[in-house]
């Protein structure tokens, strides 16, 4: 350390430490001091209409939230012992995310996605992927998340169908959800993102016909949950993540109801995925926020009568952007900090981000710890045992009803403009996030936004070394040849006839529902990339390499 | 005084299926304000497609940026077919999620710089300037 960095040191011992600002993360102002004159009325209480303070009576008390770590890579059978391994240390939820090809419905011999198979999730392409991936689980026991979009999302979903048949698991027994978002599953509503491998319009009709199907058959399945997540992973901030998701919300059910199903019998089984990110008392007020406009839309816009229609359910990860590669450890300390935040927001299934994350997939020891957080919290610091304990706090009320409003702002902006399906084809979408990435990197770069060993108090003599997870370097090949063999090893004639079957139902009836017929092609053997060649030839739309 | 381009031209984008795309969007911004002509090809790019539009526009410096563990497979790709067609003028310089100890192989393959998450700008832009200057 050379003699002037002592100097500033002692200097700032003299003065005292201060912040640069007072504002949050997404620019509102914090006040000095909140006083009973913020808030307008006490809030009502937890359970009731609009459930500010939470969607159930008792909250944790009643029932701790679902922890529920992402895991996925390689092999669905080596996923599988991950999953296993995760449930042995307390998990109690599962939450699988595939593979890139797997999401964008490319089988893994394809020349454009060989160098991507299995590294972000696991690779599931053909039927026996998916028994492996859920051996031993039970099915009707566990409650099980499938971090899939539409379209591939109709292919997974009716792996699993068959897979419950097979076990004599009635549909009406399974729990879970299936993410079947095609607007933010990938990486959020980035136009390039979601249009280069399926047609987005034709996408949101697939998620429709998962969603349609799933209901008639299984009233325990979760039929879409709106990726909020990856909409804030963009770089937006805490407004435009809830009004954006809360807005692909509606577009849903207006799809659902334009197919002639009734508000309640499909409202309840909407969930959301949310951030959580790091100004603490925001992320709380915005999770309140987000559960009151739900409730409001659902019952004033569209007349839900079933009091569970009204409940903004979300799952949430602490977010990602906030870790950093620079001295890793501290990253226990944020996810902690944030895996508080939401559970002071009333969420009700946590993902708790790996400390490793700005390096590879997570460890095992990683993953661990994630788990371990979330049980230091519920079982440790007693936060859970009173039913949203901030609420009344003249700061989180009056935050609450300031994020409530400009969220409410922000869809009226967006309704104008035809919804957000329009908005995003339009490129409106796209221009708000490059907008608020290019001012993340002027904050990051600027202090404006302060990340402590970063652009604060940076030491770059650290060296700590962290387990750091290594993908394989001679599985991808292994894997491809698998598929390979998988295609060359099947009565090719049923595959045919199927893949046939399937085109004709997309030419001749797309209007129609067309699980059944993807059913029945996963049936006949037929792998995940060819039931989806087949639907874009069908419709006419060449992607990339076809 | 020597003739120049008037900028140097960098080519950025990400290779294979990743679309995480937040770093390499602030990055354009930075090295475009700091006047390098930037031709942005976002991501789903294949390396034949990235090569060939690094030799039309001529530039300087190709800059790729991974997440998921892909950047062994696709630096491989990259370096070969630049190999190949015998080009040794083009810098190239690599961003993103990428292990530490993965660096060293990404070097031997011909990597000037591996920036990964939390590099300061001014630190980005040193390095280039410096790497420039070097080449000249």
């Amino acid at each position: 350390m050379g003699i002037n960095d002592k100097k500033e040191i002692q200097s700032s011992y003299l003065e005292g430490e201060r912040l640069a600002h007072f504002k949050s993360l997404t620019g509102i102002e914090y006040k000095e001091v909140y006083t009973p004159e913020d808030i307008s009325d006490a809030p009502e209480p937890p359970g009731v209409y609009p459930f500010t303070r939470g969607i159930h009576k008792t909250m944790y008390r009643g029932r701790l939230w679902t922890r529920r770590q992402q895991s996925g890579y390689r092999s669905a059978k080596e996923s599988n012992e991950r999953i296993k391994y995760l449930l042995s240390v307390g998990q109690t939820g599962i939450n699988v995310d595939p593979d890139l090809p797997t999401h964008l419905a490319l089988d893994p011999e394809n020349p454009l996605a060989q160098g991507d198979v299995g590294l972000q999730g696991t690779s599931i392409v053909t039927y026996e992927d998916m028994v492996d991936l859920y051996r031993d689980i039970p099915l009707d026991e566990v409650s099980n998340t499938m971090i899939i979009e539409a379209p591939s999302s109709a292919v997974i979903m009716a792996q699993y169908l068959l897979l419950a048949n097979e076990r004599g698991i009635p549909w009406e027994k399974l729990i879970g959800t299936i993410m079947n978002c095609p607007l933010t599953q990938l990486v959020g509503p980035t136009y390039q993102s979601i249009t280069t491998f399926f047609p987005v319009e034709p996408a949101v009709k697939i998620a429709l016909d998962v969603m349609e199907f799933m209901i008639k058959r299984a009233p325990r399945w979760n039929i879409v949950n709106i990726n909020a997540y990856n909409i804030r992973e963009t770089g937006v901030d805490a407004i435009q993540e809830a009004a954006f998701a809360l807005s692909i919300g509606q577009e849903y059910a207006r799809g659902l109801i334009e197919r002639g199903l009734d508000i309640d019998t499909f409202a309840p089984r909407i969930g959301f995925f949310s951030a959580v990110h790091i100004d603490f008392f925001e992320e709380i007020a915005k999770l309140r926020a987000m559960r009151r406009i739900w409730a409001r839309i659902m019952k004033e816009k569209f007349g839900a009568k079933n009091e569970r229609s009204l409940l903004f359910r979300t799952a949430c990860q602490t977010s990602a952007l906030p870790l950093t590669a620079q001295e890793p450890l501290n990253n226990l300390v944020r996810a902690g900090i944030q895996s508080l935040a939401a559970v002071l927001g009333g969420v009700q299934s946590l993902h708790t981000t790996g400390y490793d994350e700005a390096f590879s997939l997570p460890t095992e020891e990683s993953h661990k710890l994630s788990i371990r957080t979330q049980q230091i919290i519920a079982y440790e610091t007693g936060v859970v045992k009173s039913v949203d304990p901030l609420g009344g706090s003249y700061l989180i009320e009056r935050l609450t009803d300031d994020l409530e409003e400009q969220i409410w702002n922000l869809l009226k902006i967006i309704e104008d403009k035809g919804g957000f399906l329009q908005c995003f084809l339009d490129r409106w979408v796209e221009d708000q996030i490059t907008e608020k990435r290019h001012q993340l990197g002027e904050d990051m770069d600027s202090g404006q936004q302060p990340i402590v060993g970063v652009n604060l108090f940076r030491d770059d003599r650290d060296s700590t070394e962290i387990a750091i997870f290594r993908h394989s370097d001679t599985w991808q090949s292994e894997r491809i040849q698998e598929i390979i063999e998988h295609k060359e090893n099947r009565n090719q004639e049923s595959v045919k006839r199927a893949l046939d079957a399937l085109d004709e139902q997309i030419r001749k009836n797309w209007e129609g529902n067309c699980i059944e017929v993807i059913m029945k092609a996963v049936e006949a053997r037929c792998t995940l990339g060819e039931i989806m060649d087949a639907i874009r030839t069908a419709i006419d739309f060449k992607r990339p390499g076809l | 005084m020597m003739e120049q381009k008037a900028k140097k031209r960098i080519l950025l984008g990400k290779l294979g299926l990743d679309a995480h795309d937040n770093g390499v969007v602030i990055v354009a911004k930075w090295l475009s304000d700091a006047g390098y002509e930037v031709i942005y090809l976002g991501f789903y790019n294949f390396p034949e497609h990235f090569i060939e539009v690094a030799l039309q526009e001529d530039v300087d410096a190709i800059g790729v940026s991974f997440l998921g563990g892909e950047h062994l497979y696709y630096t491989r790709k990259l370096t070969d077919l630049m190999k190949e067609k015998g080009i040794n003028n083009i810098k190239l310089i690599l961003g993103g999620v990428i292990p530490s100890h993965d660096v060293d192989e990404l070097k031997r393959l011909g990597v000037s710089e591996v920036f990964t998450p939390g590099t300061l700008r001014q630190t980005i832009i040193e390095s280039l300037g410096k790497l420039f200057k070097e080449g000249m």
